[in-house]
């Protein structure tokens, strides 16, 4: 129970992360742009994510649980570790955080340079197509890796399919990208999540029986957030230049 | 071919590889103790944090290598 609820929210909070950052070039392309093509491509970026995440997962679980233990949590501990690597050197202000208004200006900026094709607006479509398959890519990557090693595929993809709802209501909304979601937090504790779920799966993979078995899971949880605030105190004490 | 590829690993690795080599070797390390049947339960939980560490202080000097 509880291991579905961590993969619902991890789900979403990955997905939520993801979306907002294809939401704001999607409402950058339709202001600039016109709203047709950027939706469409969007839409089918969403269509060709669908048909990645039914062939894939139910692929995956034909593979034998120990080898599938195994590569997907040594790819989700390393997914979640560059995941957490980010939100600390940002956090300790060794990294500049993501600016969405930022984001959102510079594509701005690109949709007006761009030419306009008669017709319908290829640059519109392509950039939006693009952009969303990019993001949702890592939100499909971690919907089929928690979900089928946890056995809970629809409960994996159901907490995405909340994040993309919620998402694009307040997109549609406000009008202007989601610059006051707190972007790092939400990467900070997706990162957590991901590399809590690998080290225990990976473990689980190469024959580690863990003490207090399922239980492991939480006190892995608990001890990667508290090593992962220590780092980022420690970091934040230190004479420092900032990188983009 | 040679994009997608580079893609997938830049997907995979990110901005740090020594992530991706530092998880291979505890991987590694932990099945070798427990195949000669020691307790391996705590290879992941202090190898983790350390290999995460070491790619930050690296970060930490490229940071101050461009400033």
């Amino acid at each position: 129970m509880t291991g579905n609820l961590l993969v619902f929210l991890g789900a979403a909070l990955a997905s939520a992360v993801e979306m907002v950052e294809a939401l704001t070039i999607v409402l950058a392309l339709g202001v600039t742009r016109g709203w047709r093509a950027p939706l469409q491509g969007a839409a089918a970026a969403i269509a060709v994510l669908a048909v990645v995440v039914a062939l894939l997962g139910p692929a995956l679980q034909a593979v034998p649980i120990d080898l599938l233990r195994l590569v997907v949590g040594s790819l989700l501990l390393v997914f979640g570790l560059q995941w957490l690597r980010k939100a600390i050197l940002r956090a300790s202000g060794l990294k500049a955080p993501h600016d969405e208004d930022a984001a959102y200006a510079g594509e701005i900026e690109a949709a007006r340079a761009a030419g306009r094709s008669p017709g319908i607006d290829r640059y519109g479509f392509v950039i939006s197509f693009k952009s969303t398959l990019l993001e949702g890519l890592e939100v499909a990557f971690i919907v089929i890796t928690l979900g089928v090693n946890q056995g809970a595929t629809a409960i994996a993809a159901a907490g995405a399919a909340v994040a993309l709802v919620v998402v694009v209501v307040v997109g549609a909304l406000v009008r202007h990208p989601l610059s006051r979601v707190p972007e790092n937090t939400l990467k900070f504790a997706v990162g957590v999540m991901l590399t809590s779920f690998g080290t225990f799966w990976a473990g689980e993979g190469v024959g580690i029986d863990w003490p207090g078995a399922d239980g492991a899971l939480a006190a892995l949880i608990v001890l990667t957030v508290a090593w992962s605030l220590l780092f980022t105190r420690l970091l934040g004490r230190a004479p420092k230049a900032v990188t983009a | 071919m040679r994009r997608a590829w580079d893609g997938i690993v830049d997907f995979v690795v990110g901005d740090d590889i020594w992530i991706a080599v530092a998880v291979a070797l505890l991987l590694g390390g932990a099945a070798l103790l427990v195949r000669l049947g020691g307790e391996a339960w705590w290879v992941l939980p202090a190898g983790v944090p350390a290999a995460l560490w070491i790619s930050l202080q690296r970060a930490r000097r490229a940071a101050r290598g461009q400033g």
